[in-house]
């Protein structure tokens, strides 16, 4: 077709219109911003304190104890990894389904996985008690002529992790590499040189585009399975002990669907106010939050009823240890924890089958918070009650609170906050190329 | 800014190199730097020259784990007549009139974990120099064999001696 | 360069986490000699033993002192690192209690007196030299002597030459010996059986020759007399099928527990108790010597009712007892402790004495020819007159030697006040006790291992006493003290120390050769001519004529009941006795009152909540623990809990009375943390001591193993645990503590559940008033959960079925400690620490742990690779009880047997195909290696 026609102008007009719009939103950083930046990093650093004074003085800083050998990292191991799944959802499984309101938000999900990987590697470290000797966790040739224990569900993490690392970082940069041609063409000096670096000498010629199409196919077929594969191993770490409340076989779906949930809040907490500092209001419609709040809504169901068969199987097996760890969970010293995992996780979301507060962005905001924080709980209830109360009575105790652990954790959201910020800075938020096809 | 970058990331990259060396030189002077000994015994004169038997100094290595260092007056029983002269065999005069023993630096040292017994490896036959090296040709002792895991469990697979973690580590 | 090497590299140049955390074996490791070439037997690297004698507690147990020799600040030098009874010893036949395996932190106790101390003008004390500290004695007691004042030797029991060489130090030096004090001077059954059979002497109770055992208070299995050869006695008792073991006592004990059945008695009733035996005795004729006529007319008459009420004894339950006395060929009643620590403590020890005579038990198992020696030992009455003379100004220089009465006597004697009014007091003691702080002068004294002497803890057995090592500070022993202030008085004394005293002395009695074989085997049996037993009429008549219709002790009641840890409250200061929880409570530190869970429901109390004990003459403050089992206001409590743990003497006996009545109890309102170490005092029907046993053991898991089944080729070590034989004395934790290198991490980590015990003693209660307690230590299963968990194999399966944990190897994931069921794995939160000297004990055979690392039980790997060497050295296979783990080997009831399962003919295998046999947790299919065997007649639920 030829340039001249009417039509094609205007369509010209509009696409120079978004890519204006999105790079804008990579120009100078508002004051606002910069304020949330600094208090993230101020976070982060925390973090780092924490971390070094552990080191120094031994995990009896960490709160743990006899029995409660797993506290807070392992939870927030389990936490930032299934925060991870979700951008892979949206990006990959929606791609290969071809949903429509994917656009407005694969690019922020998929720098989201990737930070909330990097946040979920750290804690598996932070938790080990020789943390200078992590590398016997690899299995490598070495002099001493051993090899690792392929038995322990710990290595299949290693693996696990391992890999949907690489995955989705390929895959989120694969995806950017138009845009960042793009960002190369309207930047210039410094600026420039990175950007076209990264860009990898991207031109646009209908073969480059062919090719990046299949790749990004591929990319998306082989990151899918590993939203199931992943999550269901980290879950293993739980059910492949005899520790009452972990030993059981519904744990590797539930955890999944409770991956996807967490992840889905968390991309809406980050991409609602993301919308606003950057004026994206054209671009992400309420529209497409409102298809998203209905993933939310029925991965919430999913986890719902997975709580109800966890604990008919516990009381149905007529297993003395199951059912005390179950009463204990509803009942006992962590009650409050598992009451706020339930409204946060079971409750609350049920309010979205109304559409006013689906299309309430508002609203979506503070429940997807809600949803954050539950699930935190769930994995925490889940990991300690367990513990707390196992076999022998002899044994059963609380862990001790920990200023330290409660610093990390927290630090540990600045870090992926920090990430997120920065990110959105550096790179378009939005994917320019897709939204230019979609004004064809 | 342009022009600014070169030197930035030439002084990031000498920084970086110079940090490492220093760091080289403190590991160094803290861990590998040979020490020297308080005197200069040398297992040449003793082992080639006097053809005096291991087990006569280290009288413990066929009966117990550690092989054992002579008692100073192990040394004095020969040096109140031999060599009384020499400033080294002084040395030693001294250290026995003020009743202090000799600090000899530990060349060959296991870490704290590791059971290794002299006793069993020598009734199995194996010659102290297969560990040791060459003892009797060294004016000062050193270290020849690494006495690193991987090259005490090379040594028992080629004997097939047991190789049960608990075999060596306590 | 190595991978390592760059870390260690990174770890210095970024001063940061790698370098605070990196292990790096030094190089500058020094290699030091030793000056002398040691003795010919000494061959460095391997233990020896040293037979001696454990001076912790009065019953003067045998022990064989471990030696190891190691580098202490460049010196070489031979240590203590474990204690061992001395097997075949007349007293605790090659066994220790807790507080005997504990007395090596004694030895190493990081504030043990290190210089003589002298008191100056500002009150503080400054170390001075020996020789100064003799001339000041010596001046003191010229001028005493001068003046016109009396000197006083105090001391607590002391036997052997030691005692001698006092009588010889106080005649030469004008000082006049006081009587020894002990707070348990068991001195009602002294008076009791100088009454009837004009015998001032406790007889050596035969517990073994016995078929059915009353015991009355005595709690014979934690301080009464001699424990560990009690229980020893017991064990053997036990081994036969017809024995009966009935306790009655007024609160609970250890002790109390372990019986077939458990009585509860009104405190100060046994009177009538014993009164109602002995007449049923009389009247169905059940006796083997007829009772003289005039008296039996005096024996006082109490209708059984009246007995009932007054003892809260059911009548079923009186004929109960009285009738197992009908059954038994052989009975044997003791009345002591508890029952004898009140003001009818001489009548009831009377009334036993005559049950004892009639019933012909004087003659067979009750040996007065081999008597205690408790001869030198004196009463309260007597410290009471001691006390009043110093408040009179008669005394100018007291010595108190080895006892802290002033926190044991009743506080109405102002001891602690009136001790200030000698002119010189002069300490010798090896820590700074209550009393000691008061003295003038303090005079450090030499550990019992580090000193030469010898013990007479009975008629007919001397042990020895010989140094283990060099002592440790400027220290000497009493014996050597005595002899240098002797040589200031006299020249011509003909030895130079107490060692050539002593070897004069045996040489004389014993001649060469005996004393050659004494020195070797650490005792010395001679046989004694049997003594004729005769009831003296008169004074027994005189006796019984003036018994009146006793009072009893009112409630609310507190009772000062002696601790298993603490004995008399000597060695609560030893360090690993606090770590080891108190087997009832399992309360490690601190201190609490133990209260009835009825009485706790009606004042609102639960554990911690603190409450203020008061009566006339006390005060005290202390946490509540809810002891189930308690009568009803009844409160229990430990000696060193309060400022004394005897409130009154009674007259006759001399015996202190330990019970305080008409208490009040008024809860405070605040709450203290007290470290219960236990999760649940019920075991919340969970089977762990199952009943009934579920006779069929051989659970089909139902599933093959996905991973090939262990291989075990000639030996699969195993143990078993008879908890029928077990009596909970915790002596085996210490033993394992002592053996292994276990950190002890005190109260705040307690508190925060931290605690390191690879051996631990669990309590359970049930409904019924019983309690059954289980030893709880690494399983070794064969389907071990911790080892599939392990990413890095620290936690592995070894050929000989051990489950082996390498400290070096693990990376600290504490995988393993979740995945276990039995949670018998310890993480090292940080790096423990050993206080000078305390890090001398340390066991060289076993690395010590550092922070970031799991540890637990590994069955005493370092002594199976012992008995493997010497097994390869003389080329044969490990024989059975050739290996005995530390617990085992510790047992006073050798209730725990270690052994080769595979080799059918070891006891092991023996005992793990009882009838009895089960195993923890087992439809779990980890398949342990630790069998236990149930109780024998055991029926109530658990």
């Amino acid at each position: 077709m030829s340039p001249e026609a009417p039509g094609h102008i205007e369509i010209r007009e509009q696409r120079d219109q978004v890519e204006k719009d999105i790079l804008t939103s990579m120009k100078k950083p508002s004051l606002l911003f910069l304020a949330c930046l600094g208090f993230t990093v101020a976070l982060a650093t925390v973090l780092l304190a924490c971390w070094g004074y552990q080191i120094k003085t031994g995990l009896i800083v960490s709160g743990k104890n006899h029995p409660v050998g797993w506290y807070m990292y392992i939870t927030s191991f389990v936490f930032w990894v299934g925060i991870a799944h979700s951008g892979t959802l949206i990006s990959a499984i929606l791609y290969l389904l071809r949903a429509g309101f994917r656009k407005s938000f694969n690019r922020s999900a998929e720098a989201m996985t990737v930070f909330s990987l990097m946040v979920a590697g750290m804690f598996p470290l932070i938790h080990l008690g020789r943390i200078w000797l992590f590398y016997w966790l690899m299995p490598y040739p070495n002099q001493r002529q051993i090899w690792v224990n392929f038995r322990s569900p710990l290595i299949w993490d290693v693996f696990a992790v391992g890999t949907y690392f690489t995955v989705s970082l390929i895959f989120f940069y694969v995806g950017m590499i138009p845009d960042l041609a793009i960002v190369r063409r309207c930047s210039d000096g410094f600026k420039k040189r990175i950007y076209s670096v990264l860009s990898l000498g991207w031109l646009g010629t209908p073969s480059q585009w062919r090719h990046y199409n299949q790749l990004y196919l591929l990319l998306a077929s082989l990151a899918t399975p590993l939203v199931l594969s992943v999550h269901s191993v980290v879950s293993w770490d739980f059910a492949m002990s005899i520790v009452p409340g972990w030993h059981t076989t519904i744990f590797a779906p539930y955890f999944v669907a409770g991956a996807i949930f967490s992840g889905t809040a968390m991309v809406i907490l980050l991409v609602i106010p993301m919308r606003r500092m950057l004026s994206l209001e054209k671009y992400i419609s309420v529209d497409d939050f409102e298809n998203i709040a209905k993933i939310l809504l029925f991965t919430s169901l999913i986890v719902t009823y997975s709580y109800i068969v966890e604990f008919c199987l516990a009381f149905y097996s007529g297993n003395i240890f199951e059912e005390t760890v179950y009463k204990y969970r509803v009942l006992g010293d962590f009650k409050i924890m598992f009451w706020i995992m339930i409204f946060g996780n079971s409750i609350l979301p049920l309010t979205l089958f109304i559409r006013k507060l689906r299309r309430n962005l508002p609203y979506l905001f503070v429940t997807s918070i809600f949803v954050i924080i539950g699930m935190w709980f769930e994995r925490f209830v889940i990991i300690v009650t367990s513990l707390a109360r196992d076999f022998d009575p002899y044994n059963w105790g609380i862990p001790n609170l920990s200023i330290i652990a409660i610093g990390i954790v927290l630090g540990s959201f600045g870090l992926f906050f920090m990430m997120f910020l920065l990110f959105v800075k550096l790179f378009p938020v939005l994917s320019i190329t897709e939204l230019k096809e979609k004004l064809e | 800014m342009k022009k600014h970058i070169i030197p930035i990331i030439l002084l990031g990259y000498f920084g970086l190199l110079f940090l490492l060396l220093i760091g080289l030189e403190t590991y160094w002077y803290l861990y590998e730097k040979p020490q020297s000994q308080p005197i200069a015994f040398s297992h040449q004169i003793h082992v080639l020259k006097m053809t005096l038997p291991c087990d006569l100094c280290h009288m413990y290595a066929t009966k117990s784990i550690s092989a054992g260092i002579p008692s100073v007056s192990k040394c004095m029983d020969c040096h109140r007549a031999i060599a009384t002269d020499k400033p080294e065999i002084k040395k030693i005069l001294k250290y026995w009139q003020n009743r202090k023993p000799i600090p000899w630096v530990r060349i060959h040292s296991l870490p704290d974990f590791v059971y290794f017994s002299h006793k069993r490896h020598l009734k199995m036959g194996i010659d102290c120099s297969e560990c040791h090296g060459d003892v009797k040709a060294m004016a000062t002792i050193r270290k020849v064999r690494s006495l690193k895991m991987g090259w005490c469990i090379t040594c028992h697979k080629s004997r097939s001696a047991p190789t049960d973690c608990l075999t060596c580590h306590k | 360069m190595h991978r390592r090497d760059f870390l260690k590299i990174m770890g210095v140049a970024s001063s940061s986490t790698l370098m605070t955390s990196c292990d790096l074996e030094k190089q500058s490791e020094k290699l030091i000699p030793y000056l002398l070439p040691p003795e010919e037997e000494i061959i460095p690297g391997q233990s020896i033993y040293y037979n001696t004698t454990c001076t912790e507690c009065p019953a003067c147990c045998g022990v064989s002192v471990k030696d190891r020799e190691k580098v202490y600040n460049n010196m070489r030098g031979r240590y203590p690192v474990k204690l061992e009874g001395i097997p075949g010893h007349p007293v605790n036949d090659g066994t220790l209690c807790i507080r005997g395996q504990a007395s090596l932190t004694r030895l190493y106790h990081p504030d043990r007196i290190k210089k003589p101390k002298l008191r100056d003008s500002k009150g503080n004390f400054i170390d001075i030299d020996w020789s100064n500290a003799y001339s000041q004695i010596l001046d003191a007691l010229r001028e005493s002597n001068n003046g016109g004042y009396k000197n006083i030797y105090l001391s607590g029991r002391t036997t052997g030459s030691l005692s001698d060489l006092i009588d010889d130090f106080c005649k030469r030096t004008g000082i006049e010996r006081a009587a020894e004090f002990e707070v348990y001077s068991h001195s009602a059954i002294k008076e009791a059986n100088g009454i009837l059979f004009s015998k001032r002497e406790i007889p050596l109770y035969q517990i073994d020759k016995a078929d059915y055992l009353l015991t009355i208070g005595a709690d014979i299995l934690e301080t009464f007399i001699s424990p560990v050869s009690n229980a020893v006695r017991l064990s053997h008792a036990k081994r036969k099928s017809d024995f009966k073991w009935f306790h009655i006592e007024p609160h609970v004990s250890l002790t109390g527990f372990q019986a077939c059945e458990k009585f509860t008695i009104n405190p100060g009733t046994e009177v009538y108790l014993l009164d109602f035996l002995l007449k049923n005795m009389l009247n169905m004729k059940l006796y083997k010597k007829r009772l003289p006529e005039e008296v039996v007319k005096y024996i006082p008459d109490f209708s059984q009712e009246e007995v009932s009420s007054k003892t809260g004894l059911k009548l079923a339950s009186l004929y109960q007892i009285a009738d197992q006395f009908k059954k038994a060929k052989m009975p044997l009643l003791i009345a002591g402790g508890i029952s004898t620590r009140h003001s009818y403590g001489l009548e009831t020890a009377v009334l036993t004495g005559l049950i004892q005579w009639i019933t012909g038990m004087t003659d067979s198992v009750i040996d007065f020819s081999r008597a205690e020696n408790y001869s030198g030992v004196g009463t309260m009455v007597q410290m009471e007159k001691l006390s009043n003379r110093l408040s009179n100004n008669e005394i100018g220089v007291i010595f108190i030697a080895r006892t802290d009465p002033s926190k044991s006597i009743p506080v109405s004697y102002f001891f602690k006040e009136n001790i200030k009014k000698a002119k010189l007091r002069i300490g010798l003691s090896d820590l700074l006790t209550g009393t000691i702080k008061e003295c003038d002068i303090i005079l450090p004294l030499s550990h019992t291992f580090e000193s030469w002497g010898d013990a007479n803890p009975r008629s007919g057995l001397k042990t020895l006493i010989q140094p283990a090592l060099e002592p440790l500070f400027k220290t000497l022993s009493e014996g050597d003290i005595l002899l240098h202030l002797l040589k200031g008085d006299l020249k011509d004394l003909p030895f130079r120390n107490f060692q050539e005293y002593l070897f004069k002395k045996w040489n004389e009695n014993y001649g060469k050769a005996l004393t050659e074989e004494f020195l070797k085997k650490g005792y010395y049996e001679e046989s004694v001519p049997k003594k004729e037993i005769r009831l003296d009429n008169k004074s027994a008549v005189a006796f019984l004529k003036n018994i009146k219709t006793l009072d009893r002790i009112a409630k609310p009641v507190l009772v000062v009941t002696p601790s298993i840890r603490s004995f008399d409250g000597r060695s609560s200061v030893l360090p690993l006795l606090n770590e080891i929880p108190d087997p009832l409570t399992t309360i490690s530190y601190g201190q609490w009152v133990s209260v009835p869970p009825k009485t706790a429901k009606s004042l609102m109390l639960s554990d911690g909540d603190e409450v203020e004990i008061s009566a006339p003459g006390l005060s005290a403050r202390l946490p509540v623990k809810v002891q189930p089992g308690l009568p009803e206001d009844t409160f229990a409590i430990h000696p060193e809990m309060l400022s004394t743990q005897v409130f009154q003497a009674d007259k006759r006996s001399g015996e202190g009375v330990c019970y305080l009545d008409k208490i009040k109890i008024i809860k405070t309102g605040a709450s203290v943390s007290i470290p219960v170490l236990s999760g649940s005092m019920s075991q919340k029907g969970r089977g762990i001591v199952p009943n009934p046993v579920n006779k069929k053991r051989e659970y089909d898991r139902g599933w093959n193993n996905m991973y090939p089944e262990h291989k075990h080729k000639d030996y699969r070590w195993a143990m078993a645990v008879d908890l029928e034989l077990c009596i909970a004395c915790s002596a085996c934790v210490a033993a394992c503590y002592i053996e292994n290198n276990v950190p002890v991490v005190g109260k705040r980590h307690h508190l925060m559940g931290l605690e390191m015990s690879w051996l631990r003693v669990e309590p359970f209660f049930n409904g019924h008033g019983k309690c059954n307690f289980v030893l709880m230590l690494c399983q070794h299963c064969d389907y071990a959960p911790c080892e599939p968990v392990c990413p890095v194999f620290a936690s592995y399966h070894n050929p000989e079925g051990l489950n082996i944990q390498l400290y070096n190897r693990c990376v600290g994931t504490r995988y393993c400690s979740n995945n276990c069921p039995y949670k018998v794995r310890r993480f090292n939160w940080f790096d423990s620490q050993w206080p000078e000297p305390l890090d001398r004990m340390l066991n060289p055979d076993i690395s010590v742990r550092t922070k970031g690392v799991m540890e637990k039980c590994t069955f005493c790997v370092q002594r199976i690779r012992e008995a493997h060497d010497t097994a390869k050295d003389e080329s044969r296979k490990i024989r059975d009880q050739e290996v005995v783990t530390a617990c085992a080997q510790t047992c006073p009831t050798n209730a725990i047997v270690f052994g080769n399962i595979l080799d059918k003919k070891s006891q092991v295998y023996k005992l793990a195909h009882s009838e009895r046999v089960y195993r923890i947790f087992e439809p779990l299919g980890t398949e342990p290696s630790v069998y236990y065997l149930r109780k024998k007649g055991d029926k109530n639920e658990s």
